[in-house]
């Protein structure tokens, strides 16, 4: 990352929502929009910039669970918890996911291909269970299926 | 019409024959000349559930339980355009749809169609014919209209709070927030029907005497937000937001703020402390946000489905709108109706609908035919309701009544299969997770209610947990600072109230009558009926299955992680689990 | 576009309501996209630009049978409006074969019909 390439988009930012009240939150969306996550330099310039203490941006990003400190995988891949997802066998989903990338929730596989997250409903109760992947939803998925859409993902990897 | 239709569909239960009735009724067609005129088809969804075959001919006439006998009767009847009486049947339970009036009828990222549809008329109706803050807050007093987001306080009186607040600047919020996880009719209205709330929202700026709105929305809900950001756009593009709105002397703008994923943003003081860029923590009222909310200025929170209603009131006369509904909740309610139930998706009912209309008539009744064992209501902060009060019409008072609140509107339906203490132990993890933090009723509660419940789920519950459950409940309902901590205690207060007996199996048989809790469980081989072929033993990851194709095999439940794979890969049932 | 005045609004009011006929219109909330009404949306706009029905292919928001998404719902003269579910590339063939040119409603898909005044 080039120091210069990043202090441009931070001052973007940060101009874009100049004079607008309690904008902290919505500058570190945007940040993360183009990192994946909020690097610590990221931090360390806006605090600069905007004149906020360090330590304030830190107790933002930590209290919200949609902020990130580190780099994320390269592919998301969400398993829904809400209610309905639970009820229709999401933990055996999750299980399943576990097995197969070898990590717990929050971590990234050794290949760095895929981070395992759990949210808290996507807002389709009407297809439980359902995971996502990236941008792609995949709806009333039985834990059979959790092995191929995987290597889907991995063959990709693969071809490339 | 140049073709007369008649459309089919077994709604058995059991076994589905529509293919049989379909090809009979082909044959009575073509042996009566009228293949030609009449179309027969196959459906997929009849509106009706459990009627056995149900035969509809168009336009209006519906017969149900129909026997294969009496197809030609009906095929008859229609050749010369009259009805088997005996046959025909009552009406069917209706939807009523206010809020999502427009979801899946306009295009919602086109004004035009919006404006086609009633669109905008309400905000005209309030600068040109109601002209005043209080004749608009009075024609929402004549609707009854309580908030949607789960308390069910009236609009009108935290409108008019607001409104009596001397400031120099006042605002409003909308609360896109849709944090229980089980809910999503905000998400919806938002996606589908975007202008209705920015009207409603345009109202409720102009009854207040705020010239600033915000709508804060989830940032998982991507979709949301690009079509209300749109509608914003089109809005601003026409001169229906800004300075001198339809060249009357109301000023108001209106932006977007992303929430980050924190469910206690949902309660208002915490949803306020997050636009103004801080952690989302709350903090005590009073001073209600009415009186100092946003950046210390009077400020009206409303909820997506709330906000939805309004310009439908203003239309059609707040009067009109209190015609629907009981004595004390007025208008309908969207349900998101999920979990084990046949139908899942959005139901919209007048108030006073009973549970079993929704979940049976609309819903099609239980996934998989099972037995409903309770609806679960008011999602984190509420409670279940037994399958013994399906028939209490639905209202805030109702349901309170119950030990469960009305809540955002998610509805989830358990069978048989699901385990009370697990769906205590689910929700309680939720709220652990959540709580923000500040006050230690909430932070130290739910850590100790989550460890109680997931000590009895795992088998090594003692009576006494129960008790000290219910003493750190009440501790909570009375000294937690906002309503995450409060209500949190929720489930686990209905969960005992209704089902303390399988709490009690949990914890003195250590066994879970639903076979959900996996540390209870226990499988064995039933050698009646195992065939010895050996799928079990080979599926086996944790070795836990011993033996050989003679002599059969045995579960060592030392060894056994209790992952189930056994039970699901026999196929002769003869691996048990209890 | 002009701005739009109390004025433009009244004359909106005023107009009879027009019942638009031949349309389809494809479910496009988050459920239905996650249920795939991309595809489907692609397939009808593409079949009735290449056989080139006069059918405007038109987005809208969530019905509420989230379970049976993508909904496709359809009106064209002469035909009730029918709203079809779980409706995929193939169906959506269907749907323009069947339904559209030869007036006949496709089986098996089909979750409400509405019958038009």
């Amino acid at each position: 990352m080039q120091e210069d390439k990043l202090s441009d988009d931070i001052k973007n930012i940060v101009k874009k929502w100049e004079g607008k009240k309690g904008s902290l939150i919505m500058i570190l969306h945007d940040v993360q929009n183009i990192y994946g996550y909020v690097p610590r330099e990221t931090s360390l310039q806006l605090s600069k910039y905007m004149d906020v203490p360090l330590a304030r941006i830190y107790e933002v990003i930590t209290f919200y669970h949609f902020f990130k400190l580190v780099p994320p995988g390269k592919h998301l891949v969400q398993v829904c918890m809400g209610t309905a997802c639970y009820l229709k066998g999401a933990s055996e989903l999750l299980h399943e996911l576990r097995d197969i990338l070898g990590v717990r929730e929050g971590g990234t596989s050794k290949d760095g291909l895929f981070q395992l997250e759990v949210v808290r409903c996507l807002g389709c109760c009407g297809l439980a269970p359902v995971m996502k992947i990236d941008e792609k939803v995949y709806s009333k998925v039985g834990k059979d299926r959790v092995a191929d859409i995987i290597a889907e993902y991995e063959e990709e990897q693969v071809a490339k | 019409m140049d073709k007369k239709i008649i459309y089919i569909k077994d709604t058995s239960f059991a076994l589905d024959r529509t293919k049989d009735v379909h090809a009979i009724l082909l044959n009575g067609l073509r042996d009566r000349g009228m293949q030609d005129s009449v179309q027969a088809v196959r459906v997929a969804d009849i509106g009706a559930y459990n009627q056995g075959v149900v035969v509809k001919v168009l336009p209006d006439t519906t017969y149900y339980g129909v026997k294969d006998e009496d197809l030609g009767r009906i095929l008859d009847a229609v050749k010369q355009g009259t009805v088997v009486k005996e046959l025909a049947a009552r009406k069917e339970p209706g939807q009523l749809r206010i809020v999502l009036r427009n979801c899946g009828v306009i295009d919602p990222e086109s004004i035009e169609e919006y404006m086609a549809n009633e669109g905008y008329q309400a905000i005209k109706k309030v600068l040109f014919g109601l002209k005043t803050q209080d004749n608009t807050i009075d024609e929402m007093k004549k609707s009854g209209l309580r908030g949607r987001g789960g308390a069910g306080y009236p609009t009108w009186m935290k409108w008019n709070f607001a409104k009596k607040m001397a400031s120099d600047q006042k605002y409003v919020i909308c609360n896109g927030d849709e944090g229980d996880p089980g809910a999503y009719m905000d998400r919806s209205v938002l996606e589908g029907d975007p202008h209705s709330v920015v009207e409603g929202m345009m109202i409720a700026g102009f009854s207040v005497g705020a010239s600033v709105g915000y709508f804060y929305i989830r940032a998982e809900y991507p979709l949301a937000v690009e079509r209300i950001q749109k509608a914003i756009d089109q809005c601003y593009a026409n001169g229906l937001l800004g300075k001198n709105i339809l060249g009357s002397d109301f000023n108001f703008d209106l932006e977007i703020r992303l929430g980050a994923g924190a469910f206690v943003c949902g309660e208002e003081t915490a949803l306020i402390a997050s636009i103004e860029g801080k952690r989302g923590a709350p903090h005590p009222r009073p001073p209600y946000p009415s009186v100092k909310g946003l950046w210390d200025k009077p400020t009206v929170i409303n909820n997506v489905e709330t906000l939805a209603n309004v310009a439908y009131i203003i239309n059609r006369g707040g009067d009109a709108f209190a015609k629907v509904g009981t004595q004390t909740s007025k208008g309908t309610k969207v349900f998101a109706l999920t979990g084990k139930v046949k139908n899942s998706g959005l139901v919209e009912v007048p108030m006073g609908t009973t549970i079993r209309e929704i979940v049976f008539d609309i819903g099609g009744g239980v996934y998989k035919n099972k037995n409903i064992k309770a609806v679960q209501t008011g999602g984190p902060s509420g409670g279940v309701i037994p399958k013994d009060f399906l028939d209490t019409p639905v209202d805030y008072e109702n349901l309170q009544k119950l030990g469960s609140i009305m809540g955002s509107g998610g509805m989830i339906v358990m069978d048989e299969d699901d385990c009370m203490v697990d769906i205590a132990r689910f929700y309680q993890r939720f709220c652990f997770d959540e709580s923000c933090g500040k006050c230690s009723p909430c932070r130290i509660g739910t850590a100790q209610m989550l460890g109680f419940l997931s000590k009895i789920a795992e088998g090594r519950g003692e009576i006494g947990d129960l008790d000290n459950l219910r003493r750190i409940a009440q501790s909570m309902q009375r000294a937690a600072l906002c309503g995450l901590g409060q209500t949190a205690p929720n489930p686990v207060i209905s969960t005992l109230r209704y089902y303390e007996d399988e709490y009690r199996v949990h914890i003195l048989d250590k066994k879970c009558p639903s076979k959900k809790c996996r540390d209870l469980l226990s499988y064995k081989i039933i050698p009646e009926k195992c065939k010895k072929c050996g799928l079990c033993f080979m599926n086996c990851e944790a070795k836990a299955i011993t033996g050989n194709k003679d002599d059969g095999y045995i579960i060592d439940m030392n060894k056994c992680v209790r992952c189930g794979r056994c039970f699901e890969v026999c196929k002769f049932k003869a691996v048990g689990k209890e | 576009m002009s701005k739009i005045t109390k004025e433009s609004l009244e004359n909106i009011a005023k107009q009879p309501k027009k019942e638009e006929n031949n349309w389809i219109k494809v479910g496009m909330s988050s459920c239905g996209i996650a249920a795939g009404a991309d595809e489907v949306f692609k397939v009808l706009t593409e079949e009735v630009k290449k056989r080139n029905i006069p059918v405007a292919v038109k987005k809208c928001g969530c019905v509420g049978m989230c379970s049976v998404e993508p909904l496709v719902e359809v009106n064209v003269d002469g035909m009730p409006q029918v709203t079809y579910g779980r409706v995929n590339g193939e169906v959506a063939i269907q749907i323009i074969e069947e339904h559209i040119h030869n007036h006949r409603l496709v089986n098996d898909h089909i979750y409400d019909i509405q019958v038009k005044k």
